[in-house]
């Protein structure tokens, strides 16, 4: 089957039951969507399909042909993104397992909210962060809204 | 808002040029100079440093490096950061063993980094000035580079090669604090940008050629086996390649790892139970509150005669606190690379305990030491302690040598939850014998907890048993600042089958949530401001004093409470001397009736750190108000046993805090003028007892166990 990822489309060979986690980490070697619960508890599989933010975990990749489909690699080519600027300024990660997630997470709330309130923010990143990031993520959101 | 002494905020941080890569080759490679163990050089003059320990999320594998790279004098922009290879080398210079934990990093290597940046920049400039045929005092470097008074110049890749024939000097001249950049300074993470872009390979998108990835299943009991499986009913599914039986479980093998979870899924696997079928929570606390009548007790601590103090005393307070058993649920689940021989065995892991690891492979595979190699991954998706235990590791390895092939091991969500081991349950007794003035003039603690050390500190196994006291389960009850006449701990070493290990916050947490929160019973019930009541304790303590001080003045103590329409708002105060370091939390929250029970919010959190010298205002911050959110989630959720088996599997059940419970967080450091102490650890010490103290003082509800969901409240 064809998927259009980041823009480029690329050919797997795969069973169509297979999440989109494990396609784009596997057949494609995009290891920067990461497997954190499998029940799309958590969202450090988050990508976008068609500019919505989806848990690739559990997201058959068969559901995905004929969408654009974009990951963190696909955020920008040089970490050029308002978002990725925003993340490093702010020095947002720590471990950083969870932050391709909360990055794709975000980018889809600015897509469709280029201002969102403290609220909208809270309803719409409820990715987990164990090292407990979320101070500075809300801070590098704004930041990235008021730079965008 | 962040205040934190350096840190600007208002400006883009350039990215660094350092990075953090992957595993530094055991030897130096043929174009490297190696000029001490810690710095290699090739010709054109790219400087590596390595990186010894782990990098977790702490930060850490900026500061050190940044350390020695001052002292040494290299370019930091363009210095590379490769991992360290297992070599006694590297080893933490205190215990003489390989591992990042404790929040002690810092405090091990500090001294170590500058010697040794010192060590090599002597080399490098003893090398240039015997070139130049002059005295080396007429020598200084600067950005990788030896330059002599007369202008001369010389990189340190060209002088490299003859440096590192030189001896190391043992007490070479330490660059004097004016002439230091780094320390104090916040520095851009070198870690960071590859955490923003998806480029970070962290062990469990690690990739070898010729790999097949591995699904395991363990029996859901603890202490469980099998009984069989039945192997037939996987083979011809897509990619599969092996079963692979492994201690307690069974392991399934394909070409992807998806192949392999669902072949896993579909393979029929009887297990055997075991000797701990009928392990549940309930009798788990049963066991305990029986210890806690009973004992039998061991006495650590006996300063003057606290017992007969109490049995005379008049005025007498005496609570139980109970701590749940909580899971590391670190975001990167469990997974190990192998690749076994014969005779070899090699493996890439996100570990912070090489030393361990490699013992634990030695006596599994039997093979001589040096045909064992472990690598350590340079990012890791949390470590929490968990990742100090080997477990993970030996069985990828053991799998690998079973297919002959390179094997990456992943553990899916459920396993990681089930096979955990978990920071104990406890519980703690606290009596007190107050004054006519309402302080306490002796408390009487009485601890029963199950080990906390011995798992990843196996050679102090047989002294705990034999004293009956785990020193990590007796953190924050050794000593306290508190001024008390009388003082005495009782410990209780309580043995459980269910696996127990360091968390973060070790013994610290679970006591100084019972701590805190005694003494803040004490201070209203003697009808006295819970932060005044803290101050005349300390008053003899001017370091405590002033995190008390300032914490207060950062939390607003004297100033009236906001109104919120419909809730009750309350403030408290918590202190804590925990791994070296001082620290006072102010807390606010708001509770409100939300059916079917309250909900709790935490608004507001204002913290008061005195770790000494800061060496990275802008990391140790990030720690303090990230290890709030920690400390938070040991208020939310706990892990509990039924049929032996742990219930929460998932983040469904075990609930972690979101970004929407994420409280307002204030910072500030106070250097006090002691050793440098640890930072990691330190904020989550004191969020539970802040929390249930100013759930009281909102509510005159007085709470001494955790989760909140005992009792029939929950966070907002």
């Amino acid at each position: 089957m064809d998927l259009n990822v980041n823009g480029k489309t690329l050919t797997v060979d795969v069973d169509p039951n297979t999440p989109l986690l494990w396609v784009l980490r596997e057949q494609l070697g995009m290891t920067g969507t990461k497997f954190g619960c499998g029940v799309a508890a958590c969202g450090a599989c988050t990508v976008q399909v068609d500019g919505e933010a989806v848990r690739s975990c559990s997201y058959p990749v068969s559901v995905a042909v004929g969408k654009p489909i974009t990951t963190i690699e696909g955020l920008s080519p040089d970490r050029s993104h308002a978002l990725q600027k925003a993340w490093i300024a702010e020095q947002v990660p720590q471990c950083g397992y969870c932050q391709s997630g909360i990055l794709m997470a975000a980018a889809a709330l600015l897509k469709s909210n280029p201002k969102p309130t403290d609220e909208q923010i809270d309803a719409a990143i409820t990715n987990i962060c164990r090292c407990g990031t979320y101070h500075r993520i809300r801070r590098a959101i704004h930041r990235a809204a008021e730079n965008a | 808002m962040l205040a934190s002494g350096g840190l600007l905020l208002g400006f883009a941080l350039p990215t660094p040029a350092a990075r953090l890569l992957g595993g530094a080759t055991p030897v130096p490679g043929q174009s490297e100079a190696a000029i001490t163990a810690w710095v290699r050089i090739t010709a054109d003059n790219q400087v590596k440093l390595i990186v010894s320990q782990a990098e977790i999320g702490q930060g850490i594998s900026t500061t050190l490096p940044a350390i020695l790279a001052d002292e040494l004098g290299a370019d930091w922009d363009s210095v590379e950061l490769e991992t360290a290879p297992y070599d006694p080398a590297y080893a933490n210079p205190k215990y003489k063993w390989m591992f990042t934990g404790n929040s002690e990093s810092i405090q091990a290597f500090y001294d170590h980094m500058r010697t040794m940046g010192a060590a090599a920049r002597t080399m490098l400039i003893q090398a240039a000035a015997a070139r130049w045929g002059v005295p080396a005092i007429e020598c200084r470097v600067e950005r990788s580079a030896i330059l002599h008074a007369s202008g001369k110049r010389l990189t340190f890749g060209e002088v490299a090669a003859e440096a590192a024939k030189l001896p190391i000097p043992e007490k070479p001249p330490l660059k004097p604090a004016g002439e230091r950049q780094v320390d104090g300074n916040a520095l851009p993470r070198v870690d960071v940008p590859a955490k923003v872009d998806g480029t970070a390979v962290f062990g469990i998108d690690f990739r070898v050629p010729d790999m097949v990835l591995a699904a395991v299943r363990t029996a859901p009991t603890i202490g469980g086996s099998v009984k069989r499986y039945d192997e037939s009913a996987v083979h011809g599914m897509a990619g599969v390649r092996a079963v692979v039986p492994v201690p307690g479980g069974v392991a399934v093998v394909a070409d992807t790892y998806w192949q392999a979870r669902t072949a896993l899924a579909a393979l029929p696997i009887d297990f055997d139970a075991g000797p701990n079928a009928s392990l549940d929570s309930e009798g788990i606390r049963g066991a305990m509150r029986n210890a806690i009548d009973k004992g039998p007790w061991t006495v650590p601590v006996n300063v003057g005669d606290a017992a007969s103090v109490l049995a005379r005393s008049t005025r007498r307070f005496s609570f139980d606190y109970e701590n749940p058993f909580l899971a590391h649920a670190t975001m990167e689940p469990m997974n190990c690379t192998a690749k076994v021989t014969s005779g070899r065995c090699e493996i890439w892991a996100p570990t912070q305990g090489q030393n361990l690891a490699f013992f634990a492979l030695q006596a599994a595979l039997k093979m001589p030491g040096e045909q064992i190699i472990i690598n350590r991954t340079p990012y890791i998706g949390g470590g929490f302690g968990r990742r100090l235990l080997p477990d993970f590791v030996v069985q990828a390895a053991l799998i690998s040598k079973a297919v002959g092939r390179p094997v990456k091991l992943i553990w899916d969500r459920e396993e990681d939850m089930r096979r955990d081991s978990y920071r104990p349950a406890t519980i703690v007794r606290l009596s007190a014998a107050l004054d006519a003035k309402g302080l306490p003039t002796a408390i009487y603690a009485r601890v029963v907890s199950p080990r906390i050390i011995t798992a990843v500190a196996p050679f102090m196994a047989e002294t705990v048993n034999k004293s009956r006291v785990d020193p990590s389960a007796m953190e924050g009850m050794m000593e306290t600042r508190y001024k008390l006449e009388h003082r005495r701990v009782d410990f209780h070493l309580f043995d459980t089958p269910v696996p127990t290990s360091v968390l973060r916050t070790t013994g610290y947490g679970p006591n100084i949530f019972a701590f805190e929160s005694f003494i803040d019973e004490l201070a209203h019930a003697a009808k006295q401001d819970p932060y005044r009541y803290r101050r005349e304790m300390l008053a003899h303590d001017p370091r405590a004093l002033a995190v008390l001080d300032r914490a207060a003045q950062l939390g607003d103590w004297l100033k009236p409470l906001p109104t919120s329409r419909g809730a009750k708002l309350g403030r408290s105060i918590a202190f804590a001397d925990a791994f070296g370091t001082l620290l006072a939390m102010v807390a606010e929250v708001e509770v409100r009736h939300d059916k079917p029970g309250d909900a709790v919010r935490l608004r507001r959190v204002s913290v008061a750190v005195d770790c000494g010298r800061v060496l990275d205002p802008g990391i140790s911050a990030s720690s303090i108000e990230g290890g709030i959110v920690f400390g938070l989630a040991g208020c939310k959720s706990e892990v509990t046993f039924k049929n032996g088996r742990v219930e929460q599997e998932n983040f469904t059940t075990y609930e972690m805090p979101y970004l929407a419970e994420t409280p307002d967080i204030r910072v500030e450091f106070i250097d006090g003028g002691g050793v440098l102490g640890g930072v990691g650890e330190v904020s989550p010490v004191v969020v539970a007892p802040a929390l249930t103290n100013a759930i009281f003082a909102a509510t005159a509800r007085r709470i001494r166990s955790m989760p909140l969901s005992r009792h029939g409240l929950h966070l907002a």
